[in-house]
């Protein structure tokens, strides 16, 4: 896979994620007690043997910017290759691209650079653990213009929401993989295979697409290129199908349940053993349970202090529950302070949230409450 | 080669015969520590922050886990390009090849590395002890006392003070008399074995001290007395937080108990003063439905669904339902299956304890358990005793 690149298209923030997006990317959010969303694609990558890799950023990138660093962390502080975190230019994707290929057309100079015959494109709110070397291999081996990954769609684990940037596109792969037909947000889907947003191609292919894209005032690739070209038979686009752990974050209800679904030994197992998950490493000391803590079915990370009763949570780096809290189905993210006697219950506290000793937050799964980065209540 | 003030050189090389079965393929230093450390994570971290930014550690014995630990040095902030970290093993000169004689040939045989610094001062560490110290602090002492030597010293209880090499200092804290091991000490100041020389001095006393066919070539024994003997400036640096010698396989148990104590009598969990240590890329630990952990340390890539008391857990250990882990330290990797007991025991890395074997014993000793032993179903290993696969096969 040395003659692969990788290039991630991170999405803004996010209306139907509420405060966990405001200030990051859906890249950027946290998940599974000490990763970002986007560890898991760029372990992908790296496992993959990909040692190229630009990450198009827009919006609010800092927190992305800060967690990549040079990309040490993923063996890519290299000096040929390596990371590339690619900003937006002023006035063409500060307030935000409208679309990917829109993104991809501010960074051609990057891609014209990039040495690589192939590119695989990803976008950047799945959750997944794999390796691409087969899916390359089949799109060798089939002489396929373009190869997409794909995997088995249900209401339930992708929830969505209609108020997406990023439009999800459904697939029809006859017997010999080639994709017959493609669609774009539909209601009621004919098809139950769901796009990954992982797409490989040859890298001229793909720069070739990106400029006709934008001289023709076209935005997203599946429903304005890929489309196209599966309708009108112009191209082979094919389909590799993925049957792992897979999510699309596109909700406060799919985040909670995929931070939810790491409480299940074999989702672990999907996301974790495979392939390692590198991500940023903190130097945080290993989690220190006191006397009196009552901990049961619960992820938890370095750094935790915790001295009451946690049920059925994911608790991030650092977080502390005092002596008498009560935490169930709860989400802490880093550093987050619990304080003695606090009640909790369904809820996902974003960074350096701390809540004073007494207090008591209650909700449903269906609907966990949400409080926003560096609050006190 | 840029300049440098202080270097640091680290003895990495000792066997540390005393801990037994535990390092019997792998060198002290390299031995795991406090959950997701190993013992030279303490001195290197300390070089860090303490701003020293260079440092050449002296392997010998068993090098082969150490070198790839320390790899490029990244986890420490030392993979510079101006300094870092060097691995620096014995090497062969024309025809001749030398083993390090003693810590100060060691030293010797590095001459050429030090150089390349051209530094005012040389710190000699060795990777035996968990502390965390401002090395600057004593290198500000070393500079206002104007001092050839600065030794660390911290006071030990009198009664094991004739274990150690014990430092008699004036009022002004400039060191009168050098006795190692005494029987009868006039003081309780020992040395830590933590040294700042003024490059100048320690490379002539090295030098004359390679020309001297009695010498032991050592630090204690040889170059230290020689500069007291010749009148040279020797200041004592009293340093008094926690330091522990995990010499031994009670004082490296011990050592751990001591991180559990509330509040802990050394605090792992410290943001000034972090220790960095290589990630061993793993998952955030899982506690199962059934498990119950209380007063332990408990490392990522863990998975317990037993019950945990007391205990250090190291990175990716696993403990079955129904497995009881007390008062232990069990480090990487391991598994302990259900039904399986471990008391006061310490497990060394990647061991299996299968289902109901017994390790340790309520009171007494501490039971150890080799690297990699895979311990048969119901077997029991006694307080004080140690097992590895060898050790079992003869038994059979």
């Amino acid at each position: 896979m040395k003659d692969v690149m990788g290039i991630l298209y991170t999405s803004r923030s996010e209306l139907s994620l509420r405060e966990l997006t405001a200030n990051r990317s859906v890249a950027a959010l946290p998940v599974a007690a000490r990763y970002r969303l986007v560890d898991f694609l760029l372990s992908s990558l790296v496992n993959s043997g990909v040692r190229n890799v630009g990450v198009m950023m827009q919006g609010n990138y800092h927190s992305l910017m800060d967690h990549l660093e040079t990309g040490k962390a993923w063996d890519l502080h290299t000096r040929n290759n390596g990371l590339f975190i690619l900003p937006p230019r002023v006035g063409e994707g500060a307030n935000g691209y409208v679309g990917v290929m829109d993104a991809l057309r501010a960074n051609l100079e990057y891609l014209r650079r990039s040495k690589q015959e192939f590119v695989l494109l990803m976008g950047g709110r799945m959750v997944f653990n794999t390796c691409f070397n087969d899916m390359f291999k089949q799109h060798i081996e089939n002489n396929a213009d373009v190869t997409v990954m794909y995997t088995k769609y249900d209401p339930i684990t992708f929830d969505y929401s209609s108020s997406s940037r990023d439009p999800r596109a459904f697939v029809n792969v006859n017997d010999e993989g080639v994709v017959t037909d493609m669609e774009i947000n539909p209601n009621a889907a004919s098809y139950s295979n769901i796009l990954m947003d992982v797409v490989l191609m040859k890298r001229t292919l793909l720069m070739h697409l990106a400029d006709q894209a934008f001289s023709h005032g076209l935005h997203d690739m599946n429903r304005d290129i890929l489309q196209e070209y599966v309708k009108s038979g112009m191209m082979r686009v094919m389909g590799y199908p993925f049957n792992g752990y897979c999510r699309r974050i596109e909700t406060i209800k799919s985040y909670y349940r995929m931070n939810m679904d790491l409480l299940d030994a074999n989702v672990r197992k999907e996301l974790f053993s495979v392939n390692p998950v590198f991500t940023k490493t903190r130097d945080d000391a290993p989690a220190k349970y006191l006397p009196g803590a009552k901990v049961t079915n619960s992820l938890i990370a370095d750094g935790c202090v915790i001295e009451g009763t946690v049920e059925n949570c994911v608790l991030f780096r650092g977080t502390h529950i005092a002596r008498g809290a009560h935490i169930k189905g709860s989400i802490i993210m880093q550093d987050g302070d619990v304080g003695a006697g606090v009640e909790l219950e369904n809820v996902i506290l974003d960074k350096d949230v701390t809540i004073l000793s007494g207090g008591r937050l209650i909700s449903e799964k269906q609907y966990p409450i949400v409080i926003g980065k560096n609050v006190t209540l | 080669m840029r300049k440098k003030q202080m270097i640091a050189m680290l003895l990495a090389g000792g066997q540390g015969s005393r801990l037994g079965l535990l390092t019997k393929v792998m060198a002290k230093p390299a031995v795991p520590f406090g959950g997701r450390y190993r013992i030279i994570d303490f001195p290197l971290s300390n070089c860090t922050n303490s701003g020293i930014d260079t440092v050449g550690v002296l392997t010998q014995y068993q090098p082969l886990e150490l070198n790839s630990y320390i790899g490029s040095g990244q986890p420490w902030d030392l993979d510079l390009s101006g300094g870092g970290v060097f691995v620096l093993p014995p090497y062969v000169r024309g025809k001749e090849g030398q083993w390090y004689s003693g810590t100060a040939n060691a030293i010797y045989q590095n001459l050429a590395f030090i150089e390349q610094y051209d530094p005012e001062y040389v710190l000699i560490l060795s990777g035996d002890h968990i502390y965390k110290m401002d090395y600057s602090k004593m290198l500000a002492d070393h500079i206002k006392n104007e001092a050839d030597i600065t030794i660390a010293v911290r006071p030990v209880p009198w009664e094991v003070a004739p274990a150690f090499g014990i430092m008699n200092t004036d009022e002004s804290g400039r060191i009168t008399e050098f006795e190692e091991k005494p029987a009868k000490p006039k003081s309780n100041l020992a040395s830590m074995g933590v040294y700042i020389f003024t490059w100048t001095m320690l490379k002539k006393y090295l030098v004359e001290d390679n020309a001297n066919p009695n010498s032991k070539n050592d630090f204690g024994k040889n170059i230290i007395p020689n500069m007291l003997g010749d009148g040279r400036k020797l200041y004592a640096h009293a340093f008094k937080s926690y330091w522990k010698d995990v010499g031994t396989i009670e004082s490296l148990w011990e050592a751990h108990m001591d991180l559990l104590k509330n509040p802990p009598e050394f605090d792992l969990d410290d943001h000034r003063w972090s220790i960095y240590a290589r990630s061993p890329i793993m998952p955030p630990h899982f506690i199962g439905e059934n498990a119950s952990v209380e007063n332990s340390l408990i490392t990522e890539g863990c998975e317990v669904y037993g019950n945990v008391k007391g205990s250090v857990l190291f990175a990716g250990v696993s403990v079955a339902p129904g497995a009881v882990v007390e008062d232990s330290v069990v480090m990487p990797g391991c598994t302990i299956e259900a039904g399986a007991v471990v008391r006061r025991a310490i497990v060394a890395e990647g061991s299996t304890i299968c289902e109901g074997a017994v390790v340790g014993e309520e009171t007494g000793l501490i039971a150890l358990v080799g690297q990699a032993t895979v311990l048969p179903a119901g077997y029991k290993v006694k307080a004080g005793e140690q097992v590895d696969n060898d050790t079992l096969k003869e038994a059979l």
